[in-house]
Order: C-alpha cells, then structure tokens, then sequence
C-alpha cells in the first residue's frame, strides 16, 4: 500500500478511538522517561571508553567524551590481537545464530503442528534440561571437549547450544500462535513434503520470532564468557569477553582500555539489533497473517 | 477413488512413502536437540549426580573423590548459609520478576498501537541494559549507591538542608549518609532494582514478537464496535498474548532462580552484609570452586534444580493449558 | 649478573643435552605481563632449548580456570603464579608439586626468602608447594597535611590502636575520616600477634580460632571506629575510595606497600607529596597480599626440568627480583635485594621518605604463620561477620560465636 493510504488510515482510527493529544503527550512523556532510564549507563560506557584510567574515577564522573580514545585503543591493540578477537566472536556467534535459528524452528514448529507419539513427555523433556543449572557442568564439558579433540576450536563453542531449548520453546510458542493448521492442509494437498511446508509455509510467517530468537542467540553467543574461558587456550583464538578479561588484573586494570574494548564489542550487537527489531517492528505493522 | 487404488504400483509406493515421512517428519525434526542432548547433555547430568554422593576437592585431580552416601544433602539441610541463599533468591526472583512482567506487557502493547512514531528507537533503548556490558553496569551503580559521593545520597543530602525542602526532608539528615549496599536490607532491593532494569526491556522484545502474530484486523473491528484502548488490551492483546507470556514467564522462572552476575556484581562477588545478597547459584559456584567441596557443590545443583522444577511444575500446571494452547 | 652467568655456565655443561627442545607453557596474570615481557628474554638466553609460552588471564580466571584444569588433570600451564589470597585453595595435596622433594630440594633455598613469605608457601604438613616471589609487608599511610593540623606526630599516632582512634576523634574535629573501613582496622588486628606456630584462623591442630580474644579484641576496635563516626564507610577498589583519597577526605590507610604505586600512578597522583608511610599502629608486623611461582602436579616429567629452572629463575635470582620491583611494582621477597641502591632512593611522592627501607625493615620482621586449606572459607565467614558486627550493629560475641560455629560445621567433615 502507498504511504498516504495508511497515514490516513491511522489517522481516522486515532479518531475514532477518541484518543486525546494530552493523553498521548503523558504516554510518550512516560515512555522516554523510561528510555532514559535505560539509554543512560548505556551511553556512559561509551563516554568512559574515550577517558583515562584516573579520569574514569574522577568525581563527579565525566559526563562528555574525552580525548583519550585513541590513547585506550593504542594500548588494547598493544595487549591483544583485538581484530582477531573480534572476528573469532562473530564467527562462532554466527555459526552459532544460524545453526539455531534453522534447529530450533525446526523442532519448535514440530511441537507446535504435529501430534505424535511422547510429544508431551519429550517437550516436558527439552523444558526439563533448561532448569539444570550450568555452572557444574563445566568440568563434564571440558571432559568431553577433549575428548572430541576439539580443544581450541571455535566449533567447541557454538556446536553444543545449537539446538537449545530456548530456542525451540521460544519458536514452538510461536508457532503456535501464528500459524493455522489449513496451511498445513493446504501444503499437503499441493503435494509438499513436510520439510517443504516447514520451509516454504511456515518460515515465512515465523520470520518475526525467527528474528527475535537470531538476535537473543548472537548476544547470549557474543556475550558467553565460561565455555570459551576453559576450552581455548590460545591468545589468537580467544574470544572478545574473554580476551577483555585478560587485563583485568589483580589492582592495576587499565580501565580506559577494557572499556574502549567494551564499547568496541558492543557495536556488532547495536548492528544485529536493529536488523532483527526492523523484522519485529514491521511485522507489528503488518499486523501478521490473517487468521 | 477407485481408479487410484487400482493405478499403478508406483503411485501407491509413493502414498506410501508419503504417509511415512508424514509420520516420520516431526520425529526427525526434533532429533537435533536429543543428538545433541545425549552428546553434550547427558554425561555433565550424570557426572553431577554421581559427585553429589562425593566428597571431592576438585584440585587433587578426578582420581580422589570418595563416596560419602548422602551425606552431602544432609549436612546442607542443616547450614544456615544454603537457607539464607534459598530465600534470598526466592525473594529477588519474585521482586524483580513480577515487575518485569508488568511494566513489558503494557509497554509492549503502548509501543504497538499507542504511539506512531519513535517505536523503533524506544524499543532499542528498552533493549539496551541487556547488551550493555557488566563492567559499565557496575561502575555505574557504584557511582549511584555510593556512601559518601553517591548520586542517591548527594541528592538526599541536599533535600534534607537545602531550605525550600528541609521541612518535608529534614527528618533524614540524622540518619545520613546511607550506606545502600553495606546495609543487608538493602541489598536485596538494590539487586531486583538492577535485575528488572537489565531485562524488562528484553521482556518488550519478545512481546513485541508475540503482539506481531495478532492480526490487525481484530483490532480494526473492535475500534468499529467502539472499544476503547483498554478494552482492546483486555480482551484482544492478553488472551492472544497468553502463549508469549506463558514462554517470557517461564523464562523468567528459570532465569531469575539462577540469578548470579547481578548480586555478584553488586556485593563484589561476597554476598554482601550478612549474606544478604547471596543467591544459591552464587552458593553454588563459591562452594565448588572458592571453596573446593564439588561434591557438596554438585548436591546444591541438584537441590536448586529441585526448586526450580517444582516452581516450573506449578506454574505449568495452572497456566499450561492456555498458555500451550493451539491459535485454532 | 655475575651469578646469572655462573647459572649459566652450569645449566650449559650439565644439563643442555638433556633438555632436547623442550617447551613449557607459564600461567600468569594481567600484572605480571610486563615483567615476563622484560626477562623472559633473559631466560631464553641460559636455557636456549627451551621454549616459553605464555598463557595470561585476568585476575580471577587465572585461578578459577587453574582449578578446572587440576580437577581434569590436563591444561595446566607447566609453571603458574598464585596470589597469597589464592594460595590456600592449593594446598591440599596432589595439585601442586612438592617442591621439599627430590629433584627440587628447594628447602635449600629457604634463607635466600623473608621468612614470613616461605612459610606462607608451605603447607601444615610441612610441603614447600610454592616459592615467594614478591611481598607486601603491611604498612600505614598517612596524610601530612592531616597530621600536621592535628598537631599530633607520627609516633605519637602509632604507638597503639588505642592512640591511632584517639587521633580519629581528633581529625572528627577537622571535618576528616581517620580511614575509609573500619574492616581494615579488624583484618590487621586478627594478623598481628597470631602464636607463632598456628595459622591466621587456624590454631595447630586445625581448630578454628574465630571466637578467640584475638579476634574478639580485632572486631571491638572496629567496631568502636565505626560506632563513633570515625570511617568513611567505603569499601576498597570502589571509585568512592579513590575519590577519598584524592581529595583527602581520610586520613590514614591501612595497606600493603604496593598501594603507593597505585596512588602515585592513577588512583591520585595529584596529591603527591602529601603522603607518609609508617609501621602501622602497636608495632603490628602484618603481610597484605604477595605472590608466588608453584609447578602443578600434573606437569609431564619430561618439563619438570624445564619449569623448575623457571621458577628459579624467576625468585632466585636478585637482578630479576629487582627487575620485578621495577616494572611491576612487587617488593622482593629476598633481603638478599634490599641492599641495592634502589631501596634507599627517596620517594617524592612520600615527601622525599626512602620508604623502601621501613618496608624492607617491616618484612624481615613478620613472623610466619601457617597457611590452612580452610583459610578461604574462614576468612569468608570472618568477613561475613565484620558486616553484620559494622552494618548491622550485631553483638560482637554473639557475631564471632556463630562465625566459630559456621567454620567447625565445614572443617570438621
């Protein structure tokens, strides 16, 4: 539809909803107040990766940019191979989004469309493997690391999470709720296969979760500190949290540094962010299928 | 109809097949997750289970763990430090969680239909404190909870002298300055204070998400019959809401029972006043690898798995039915 | 550099053929970069066959990821540093190599280290698992300016804590904190006086000592600080500390010697000048933090050679010692060191005083005590009680008697 159709359309349901100016004035009054909230620790990461160590503790903290960025970056690049850090996370983070995205859906969308024999006691399963707290499991997984021979690879990392229950819980909801079952009919009578109906029919509808669920996996991947910690063991196979972690000594953290290395890694998520919430935006715009 | 059931052989092999792969497809289709499970999953499971029947100091290498029955369990049924961790991540996760849900339902529904402009940017700031890296969050709230330079306690300070406002404030003076993250009463608040702040806004997201599959048109009938924003929300958004709060709930569940980057932040990975601050993953993880009784570790694991199963249980067993339900 | 080239000399006649191209792997970390940087070359130089890599963490995962790798039993770097807060948790047998055993025999090396510190490596059952490297005898700064406009003298400030708080009421009158935690005044008090032969929270036999008149007396003092004003209520490493210290808003500091280094190079270089250094109050003789080099157990016997020469050459050795105190800051943990020119320079951010010499003084003089694999865990629940007693104004007595109950409960399984 061309642009002016639907201002117009927008504007004649404002209308008839009664909604008044000063009740819209209060809500976005509200809705930046929070915004605020939130954008400020945000926005000071930044501030602080372009001070020095002592300005950083300074009172009253510096609220503006300062002159030292270049200074903090010199000084990372000195003690890390920071690229190849970065790279090493995107890698893994990607394969890792990929490889969940198609997994998850998958098996989500198989909870969601089909009755089979023990779907209930094998969904009860994947939600029962979610609440198995993880920190213990770090001597087992190095164990097993090791003994796949796969001690300071990347794929040590992104291959064990890639079919999570997150993930398939996250889809299974959301499918659920987008897709009817006609569609499933409809793919069969045409002659689909089911892999087909899965890739054809319902990936495009899911597109919005799919997004969400590619967004949540990058940052959780991005951000994962304890699994990269214990199987690699190679400065140029680090990853960017862990490599960061590297100059945090025991009292003389150079903090300019870490924080302009902070700012530096959060950038990749900035980007994932807004490709991903443009799918979810606009698919609140569109309103999704017709049921 | 009987001229397929007498066509050729081919075809008949081919429903055949087809109805096989039909009966096969969902089973294939969630195979990753138990291949992958029963590789990656399965022994950590059965490694902890085995150790928490161990004593075992993890540095003297995997040969020396020795079998001490339950006497692991026991011996935390009667330590103080386990229960302080149990109510104290009970009362976080219930302080910090509800909230969230709260404020990300509504906010999730004003960002879809309230507002035309600025969606975009109000959600990604929403979004923000869950990328924004534990180091700035730390310094930050530091500078806000701090005893003597404090933002907080700057602030009271001069509410309490400043004379337009030392009427209303001036009963404060004596008790300043507060010490906001030594006191073990507010230890707790300030965690849930950090917790819903760091994930309300990922809450929105996955609304946001959940309010996409709600077709437009409902809304657009509902606004021709007259209903009113409220009523919409009421009657259109939470009932068709319900299986993204069903997941978003869940997750919290489960989350905030595991809580540990946030209270370690903020006690400076001790616990704070009186163990306060201690949650049983923080428990967990300084037992096993501070303190060095994995064994003990490993029966705390399993402990909090209990709890958080049981938490799970109930809530899946009031809300499942709606919140698994089908869209037809 | 004489004695390097004789170590030399000997590593080259009797062992160069045995050491065929060996490489092992050293485990540190961030503070101690800059220094491995600056000698390893040297190291290099007297065993050319073998080769070093290094492994370099953060802080904590240092020793977290140390621990992974001893309960595997495989990816432990061949050589590791260990913080003296750290050490306690390596004790128990097996994780470490015992260095009192042949091939090491590293007892005969005992003198060359402040006794304190080699006590603190070794273990109740007499196993030497680590060798000192650096120190951090306990020392007291001051403000001048503070001192001055109190009218008081250093002296007469130290002559016990009963002095030291009277000169806090003092400064109370000046609008000035005598320190920013009253918790340091307890952590300096339950190490001083510790009977010789026991640990810090440990008596000989393994009996914790948590509710002894030691610490007892430790935590009143604190508590007396607290009660009437006297500290700032700031806890260490948090911005509010290094804004005390540079606008001068305590007077005093309780700390190791290395916390002059920190002051003078980001915490508050501006106040340079402004500072003294003393023995603490009552003639306490403390340590506050240090570092050592150990072999894990499961370093291959075909490496033992190899990082056994690196560990030496690392603590053994007074040029590198030195070295060490040059680039990073770390007090030597050989007196054999304290007589070199360094130590008698005159420190201008202390005012001109040749602070080293107290220092080097301070460390000869601390009495050993014994280091318990329970230490961690005690003084955890030893902390934990300071705050209730601090924050919550909980019963001295009351506070420790639970503290003694909490740490038998663990120690006696």
């Amino acid at each position: 539809m061309s642009l002016p159709a639907s201002t117009l359309r927008s504007a004649k349901r404002d209308e008839r909803s009664g909604r008044s100016p000063v009740g819209q004035f209060f809500l976005y009054l509200a809705l930046i107040a929070l915004a605020l909230l939130t954008l400020f620790p945000f926005y000071w990461m930044f501030v602080l990766s372009t001070h020095s160590q002592s300005a950083i503790f300074s009172a009253p903290p510096p609220l503006w940019f300062g002159e030292f960025l270049e200074r903090n970056f010199t000084a990372l690049q000195a003690r890390l191979p920071i690229l190849r850090n970065i790279w090493n996370s995107l890698y893994i983070a990607l394969m890792a989004t990929v490889a969940t995205m198609f997994f998850a859906s998958l098996a989500g969308f198989a909870f969601a469309m089909y009755d089979f024999r023990f779907k209930r006691p094998l969904f009860a399963f994947v939600i029962g493997s979610l609440m198995i707290p993880p920190l213990l499991g770090i001597i087992p997984y190095y164990l097993i690391i090791q003994f796949l021979g796969w001690l300071d690879t990347p794929r040590a990392i992104w291959v064990p999470g890639m079919a999570g229950a997150f993930g398939i819980f996250l889809m299974r909801q959301y499918v659920a709720s987008s897709m009817p079952r006609e569609l499933m009919d409809a793919g069969r009578i045409d002659g689909a296969s089911e892999f087909r109906i899965y890739w054809n029919i319902a990936l495009p509808i899911i597109r919005p979760g799919l997004a969400t669920l590619g967004m949540l996996t990058f940052i959780g991947q991005w951000n994962n500190f304890l699994g990269p910690l214990v199987v690699l063991s190679s400065r140029e196979n680090y990853t960017i949290p862990v490599a960061l972690r590297t100059l945090q000594g025991q009292a003389a953290t150079d903090w300019g540094a870490v924080l302009t290395g902070t700012a530096l890694a959060v950038l990749p998520l900035l980007i994932i962010f807004v490709l991903a919430s443009r799918q979810v935006i606009e698919g609140l715009v569109a309103g999704s299928v017709k049921g | 109809m009987a001229r397929t059931t007498t066509s050729t052989p081919q075809l008949s092999w081919n429903i055949r097949l087809n109805k096989l792969q039909r009966r096969v497809a969902p089973y294939v289709f969630i195979s990753p997750f138990f291949i992958l499970f029963a590789v990656f999953g399965l022994f950590p499971i059965v490694f902890s289970m085995y150790l928490s029947l161990q004593e075992w100091n993890p540095i003297q290498g995997l040969g020396t763990m020795r079998y001490i029955g339950l006497e692991n369990y026991t011996w935390l049924m009667g330590d103080p430090w386990f229960w302080r961790s149990i109510t104290n991540t009970l009362w976080i996760a219930f302080a910090s969680g509800i909230p969230q849900h709260l404020v990300a339902i509504p906010l999730a529904f004003a960002l879809s239909r309230g507002i035309q402009s600025f969606r975009h940017p109000l959600t990604a700031a929403y979004f923000l404190p869950y990328i924004t890296s534990a180091v700035a969050i730390a310094l930050v709230f530091q500078t806000i909870f701090g005893t003597q330079f404090g933002v907080l306690n700057q602030t009271l300070q001069y509410l309490a002298t400043a004379p337009w406002s030392a009427w209303l404030f001036g009963g404060l003076a004596d008790s300043l300055p507060v010490n906001w993250l030594g006191r073990a009463p507010n230890i707790k608040p300030a965690i849930s204070l950090l917790v819903w702040w760091q994930f309300f806004g990922f809450n929105v997201v996955l609304y946001a998400a959940g309010l996409a599959t709600i077709p437009k048109d409902y809304y657009e009938a509902a606004q021709i019959d007259g209903a009113s924003g409220r009523q919409s929300f009421f009657h259109i958004t939470l009932p068709l809401l319900r299986p993204m709060i069903f997941f978003a709930v869940t997750f919290t569940i489960i989350g905030n029972l595991q809580l540990f980057d946030q209270p370690f932040i903020l006690t400076d990975g001790t616990g704070g006043t009186g163990q306060a601050g201690m949650t049983v993953a923080m428990y967990l993880y300084r037992t096993g690898f501070e303190w060095l009784e994995m064994g003990t570790a490993a029966a705390i694991s399993w402990l909090l798995f209990l709890l958080i199963g049981t938490l799970t249980v109930i809530h899946f067993f009031f809300f499942g039915r709606s919140g698994l339900e089908r869209r037809d | 550099m004489k004695k390097i080239l004789a170590l030399a000399l000997a590593a080259s006649l009797l062992a160069g053929a045995a050491l065929a191209n060996t490489t092992i792997t050293i485990g540190f970390f961030d503070d101690f970069e800059s220094h491995l940087n600056n000698v390893l070359p040297q190291f290099q130089e007297l065993y050319p066959d073998v080769t070093v890599e290094t492994r370099m963490l953060g802080f904590g995962d240092h020793h977290d990821l140390l621990v992974t790798n001893l309960a595997t039993g495989t990816g432990a770097p061949d050589v590791v540093v260990l913080e003296l807060g750290f050490i306690a948790r390596f004790v128990a047998e097996g994780g470490l190599k015992d260095l009192s055993e042949a091939p090491f025999n590293a007892d005969e090396y005992e003198d060359l280290f402040v006794d304190y510190a080699w006590a603190q490596g070794r273990t109740p059952d007499g196993r030497q698992v680590a060798i000192p490297t650096d120190i951090a005898p306990g020392t007291m700064f001051y403000r001048r300016d503070h001192l001055e406009a109190s009218g008081w003298t250093i002296e007469e400030v130290t002559e016990s804590f009963d002095s030291f708080i009277e000169y806090g009421r003092e400064l109370q009158g000046h609008g000035v904190f005598l320190i920013a935690d009253a918790g340091s005044v307890a952590e300096a008090l339950i190490r001083a006086n510790v009977p010789a032969g026991d640990g810090i929270y440990f008596d000989a036999d393994g009996v914790p000592q948590l509710n002894s008149e030691r610490f007892l007396e430790a935590a009143r003092m604190a508590q007396i600080v607290r009660e009437e004003g006297l500290d700032a209520q700031i806890g260490a490493w948090s911005s509010e500390w290094f804004e005390a210290f540079s606008q001068g808003t305590t007077a005093v500091e309780l700390s190791g010697a290395w916390l002059q280094g920190h002051l003078q190079n980001w915490m508050a270089p501006e106040t340079s000048g402004l500072w003294g250094a003393s023995e603490m109050p009552g003639n306490t003789l403390v340590s506050w933090g240090g570092s050592f080099w150990a072999i894990p157990g499961q370093t291959p016997e075909a490496n033992l050679e190899a990082a056994w020469n690196l560990v030496r050459f690392l603590t053994t050795e007074p040029e590198i010692q030195l070295a060490a105190f040059r680039t990073m800051n770390a007090f030597p943990a050989m007196p054999a060191t304290y007589d070199d020119p360094m130590f008698e320079e005159e420190l201008e951010f202390l005012a001109g005083q040749p602070a080293r010499l107290l220092w080097a003084s301070i460390a000869e003089r601390i009495p050993g005590v014994l280091t318990f694999a329970g230490d961690m865990i005690a003084e955890e629940i030893f902390g934990s009680a300071m705050g209730e007693i601090l924050n919550e104004g909980r019963d001295v007595q009351a506070a420790l008697d639970e503290a003694q109950m909490l740490v038998e409960r663990r120690v006696r399984r």
